[in-house]
């Protein structure tokens, strides 16, 4: 088992930004949470690596959750190989199990692993986005975690840059097989790493299916999400 | 014609503003007696990484240094350019040294010092943890399991404990040494007489409460500044708010403080 979301509600103040969803994600698969902005994505996110409290509901998880952050989240005084290797230094079940050798090999394997050999020493702020992004992607799957949660992980990347990350979606999945949920809006991410999708508008599930259900534009909300129209049962903010 | 309500009055903004700025008072002393505690608590179970430690003591210490040297020094000339003359002319030269030392140790050193560590170290801690939190770093911290407060709190807390005793030593030193500097150019009082005047004002008891008083004032200002930038909100504007905040919430805690110790131990 990797994800049990059952009758998930949470309120901020008296707004109902998750309204009763319910999911499963198991070992081994990606979910994609898509739908517009404010439709409660990355909240649900959040509730799941308890960044956030539930208010009713149940969460199931099996193991550690990691979680990669829309813009990164890199501790900026950390270079990358203490940020990599953060909690294995800095936690507390973790930080005698290793010596600082282990570490190093550690570090190294894992940017290995996203393409990013040799750069142990730069900064964050001396990195691209993408290889921010990559780094991140790495300090998540230090810990060998069970579950993977992306946000937004290919927002404000170039279309080159996005593959490459979607690519890594997949090739981690496929070796950590860790169940996985990416939140996107993006169709190529959707298509290219989503084993199963949920679509979400006002925090309530209004579309369950696999990419090629999205891509047939059965239902008026996945007709609308990928043709991006303004016309359609999902009202937008307008200013 | 615009509906009137009475969210659109003025005294309705004014008083709502009014109710947010208690609450938002009383939010802050809360947290800062829930993160007190749970630094104390994470200090006295040992939970230190003496790395960060060391390094945050040399960003308290050193980086503050000139300015305190500075505030204190300077303020100690000007005290005692303006009392040595007269002192001297009213026959009462040799307290001039027991006066400066007294207001250096006991008050003005201390507070002097307080003030620049919190203009330097305090608003850039404050504003570095409300970076953090803005662009979820610490939200990152949190879900690696890391607990964020033995990250980020304990480090600076102990270092404003460790470090803010010696710099008021040497801050006194100097404010010391410059008051009779002064005392000598201004009206002719000799070195001597200015340091035997310092040496038989000064007692143990100054010295140690000094001291008690810099491990306090380096408590305070370092947990306030953590606390004032790990509860930012928003972006850009919520770090400039927590920062502000932090210098203000700092200030007005040494102060208090100040006059506790003031009443406990001179009153």
């Amino acid at each position: 088992m990797g994800i049990e979301v059952k009758n998930l509600i949470k309120r901020f103040d008296e707004k109902t930004v998750i309204d009763n969803i319910s999911f499963k994600v198991d070992s081994g698969e990606i979910l994609a949470i898509v739908g517009f902005s404010g439709s409660g994505k990355s909240t649900v996110l959040k509730l799941i690596c308890g960044l956030l409290e539930k208010d009713s509901g149940g969460i199931k998880t099996s193991g550690d959750i990691a979680m990669v952050f829309q813009y990164s989240a890199l501790i900026d005084s950390l270079n990358v190989a203490d940020n990599i290797s953060f909690a294995l230094r800095e936690r507390k079940d973790l930080r005698k199990k290793y010596t600082d050798v282990q570490i190093r090999n550690i570090v190294r394997e894992k940017l290995a692993l996203v393409g990013l050999s040799g750069v142990e020493n730069k900064f964050p702020s001396e990195l691209s986005g993408g290889m921010q992004k990559r780094v991140s992607f790495a300090r998540a799957i230090v810990t060998e975690p069970n579950i993977i949660l992306y946000d937004e992980p290919t927002a404000g990347l170039d279309p080159v840059s996005s593959t490459l990350i979607e690519n890594y979606i997949v090739s981690l999945k496929e070796e950590t097989h860790a169940a996985s949920i990416v939140v996107t809006h993006q169709m190529s991410t959707i298509m290219r790493t989503a084993d199963k999708i949920i679509m979400l508008y006002n925090g309530k599930v209004v579309f369950t299916g696999t990419p090629q259900d999205l891509m047939r534009q059965d239902t008026p909300y996945t007709k609308q999400f990928v043709t991006a129209s303004l016309e359609g049962p999902m009202k937008m903010l307008q200013g | 014609m615009r509906e009137f309500t009475l969210k659109s009055t003025i005294t309705y903004k004014v008083y709502r503003q009014m109710i947010l700025q208690f609450e938002d008072f009383l939010t802050t002393i809360g947290d800062i007696v829930i993160y007190a505690k749970e630094v104390i608590s994470l200090i006295l179970k040992r939970e230190i990484n003496w790395k960060e430690v060391l390094e945050q003591c040399a960003r308290f210490g050193i980086s503050s240094l000139p300015i305190t040297l500075s505030i204190v020094g300077m303020s100690s000339v000007i005290v005692a350019m303006q009392v040595a003359g007269e002192m001297v002319k009213q026959g009462a030269g040799n307290y001039v040294g027991m006066l400066v030392a007294l207001l250096i140790v006991r008050e003005d050193g201390i507070i002097m010092s307080g003030f620049a560590i919190i203009s330097m170290i305090g608003s850039s801690i404050a504003s570095e943890i409300a970076t953090m939190r803005v662009t979820e770093q610490v939200d990152a911290i949190k879900v690696l399991k890391v607990n964020p407060i033995r990250y980020l709190f304990v480090p600076r807390v102990l270092s404003g404990v460790l470090m803010m005793p010696p710099v008021l030593v040497v801050a006194s030193v100097v404010g010391i040494v410059g008051g009779g500097i002064a005392s000598h150019l201004a009206s002719g009082l000799s070195y001597r007489a200015y340091f035997e005047s310092v040496w038989h004002g000064l007692f143990m008891k100054d010295m140690n409460v000094a001291l008690l008083k810099a491990v306090v004032f380096g408590f305070t200002i370092a947990l306030i500044s953590c606390v004032c930038g790990y509860t930012a909100k928003g972006g850009a504007r919520g770090v400039g708010e927590a920062t502000t905040k932090a210098v203000v919430w700092a200030f007005v805690g040494i102060v208090l403080w100040d006059l506790l110790f003031s009443i406990i131990f001179f009153f």
